[in-house]
């Protein structure tokens, strides 16, 4: 029960794009395609199970002082084996991924976790808590790479839905969405609606905005 | 602020009183298809602030007509009614609805509109306006400087960089009818243009910068382009105008008074 509790947590309530804002860099680069976006969770979602795992596991052995640098190296291994498996058997996405995947080394997502579950936690909940973030980040990535994609091609998955006025249909395709601002104009409304649903999430106001009245006669 | 009559309404239907001549000469030219045009414009931007009263109990503003007025002139002509909905709908909402209505929002509505469908649908026909409606922009200017809700200095600003390029030999672009016309509708919007007196100056002398700038260099592209994109670089900008206009009068203030 605690475990499904740890592993639904990060999905909406505490999740690590829309409520922590983490990892919005990769978030923003690989969401033009769905299909990047699906290779890029998994590779995010592998690399945080497996390093969660490792961590959890050598946690009463690394030293306090350089314990940043021992995870880095446990992730950047991990992100080296992956962008191998990537190369290797879907050469065209990791062309089209670049950086950003040797670039999950830096992810703050992927550091968060380490060290504040995995470093304190046994291997079986410290990996479930990260399958729960990874899903999170894929969930949030998902939806931000399916809308890009439809809105700015007419497409999903390469599968033409809707026909294009190039194609002698009707939709007009939005380059917009083919560009990166468009990628933060939809995360703020994801966050906007999550939070609005949400509301325990909406965060306390800076400002109170001046009461308008007549001035006194 | 409130001073005796003038609080955000009475602004914006004196803006609307001195966009007048502009509108009507703009409608007399075009006919009943553009009354058709900025009827449909108008109904897009009022139901949105219609829909915010409704749900933030945010009070509506005439500005909304401006919004409408200013899309209905600019926007392109051959997109689909789908297409125009969703960027009169994200200008309206977007950047102006959800900063807490007309005089909360930092780039204008309808600048905001015209970018997102310039970005999102690139070959799109731009529309061109007629002469006569760049001569309304003189009385539009007159009477809006004249009332106050348009800013005199950045108009002087716009003025003094257009007389210095024309004394450096450098060439006006053509079609000036719509940089004119964004100038008042878009650029001297007093709600995001600088606020300072010496801001002022700067953000009308850097809008007809940036425009002749884009006019020479930016090859291939419509005057509403390089207009709406000059009056986004410039709104963007007003703030650090502002700051630097602050800036240097507590510098002077300083070394005045120790």
């Amino acid at each position: 029960m605690a475990l499904w509790t740890t592993l639904t947590t990060p999905l909406i309530r505490q999740n690590p794009i829309t409520l922590q804002i983490l990892g919005l860099c990769s978030a923003l680069a690989v969401t033009t395609k769905l299909d990047t976006a699906l290779t890029m969770s998994v590779a995010l979602t592998v690399v945080l199970v497996l390093s969660a795992f490792a961590v959890s596991l050598i946690r009463r052995h690394i030293p306090g002082t350089i314990r940043l640098i021992v995870q880095i190296i446990i992730v950047a291994s991990l992100v080296i084996v992956i962008d191998q498996v990537l190369q290797a058997y879907f050469f065209d996405i990791s062309q089209r991924l670049s950086v950003f995947v040797a670039l999950i080394t830096t992810n703050c997502l992927v550091l968060g976790r380490t060290e504040s579950f995995a470093r304190s936690n046994p291997p079986l909940p410290s990996m479930v808590d990260a399958l729960g973030n990874g899903l999170g980040y894929s969930l949030i990535l998902v939806i931000i790479g399916s809308l890009r994609e439809f809105l700015g091609t007419g497409a999903l998955l390469g599968y033409q839905i809707l026909r294009t006025t190039d194609q002698g249909g009707w939709f007009q395709p939005l380059s917009l969405m083919q560009l990166a601002p468009s990628a933060f104009f939809l995360l703020g409304l994801l966050v906007w609606a999550i939070r609005s649903i949400r509301t325990e999430q909406t965060e306390p106001t800076e400002h109170e905005a001046p009461r308008v009245t007549e001035p006194a006669e | 602020m409130i001073r005796g009559l003038w609080d955000r309404e009475t602004v914006a239907l004196m803006l609307l009183a001195a966009i007048l001549p502009v509108a009507v000469t703009w409608l007399v030219i075009e006919g009943p298809w553009a009354l058709a045009r900025l009827g449909f414009f108008l109904l897009v931007a009022g139901l949105w602030h219609v829909l915010w009263m409704l749900a933030r109990a945010q009070p509506p503003s005439f500005a909304g007509a401006l919004t409408a007025l200013a899309l209905a002139m600019l926007a392109p002509e051959d997109l689909g009614i789908f297409a125009l909905v969703l960027g009169t709908s994200f200008g309206v909402v977007m950047a102006e609805l959800a900063f807490g209505g007309w005089g909360r929002n930092i780039l204008n509505p309808a600048t905001v509109a015209l970018a997102f469908l310039g970005f999102s649908f690139p070959a799109s026909g731009w529309p061109g306006l007629a002469i006569p409606v760049g001569w309304a922009v003189i009385p539009a200017a007159l009477i809006g400087a004249a009332f106050g809700v348009i800013s005199a200095r950045l108009l002087l600003g716009a003025l003094a960089v257009m007389a210095l390029a024309a004394l450096a030999g450098i060439p006006f672009p053509d079609k000036l009818a719509i940089y004119g016309v964004v100038l008042v509708l878009l650029v001297a919007d007093p709600v995001t243009s600088a606020t300072t007196a010496l801001g002022r100056w700067l953000n009308g002398a850097l809008y007809a910068a940036l425009a002749l700038m884009f006019a020479a260099y930016w090859t291939g592209a419509h005057p509403v382009q390089l207009a709406v994109s000059a009056a986004l670089l410039t709104s963007l900008a007003a703030p650090l105008l502002d700051e630097i206009a602050i800036a240097l009068w507590l510098t002077l203030r300083r070394r005045r008074l120790g």
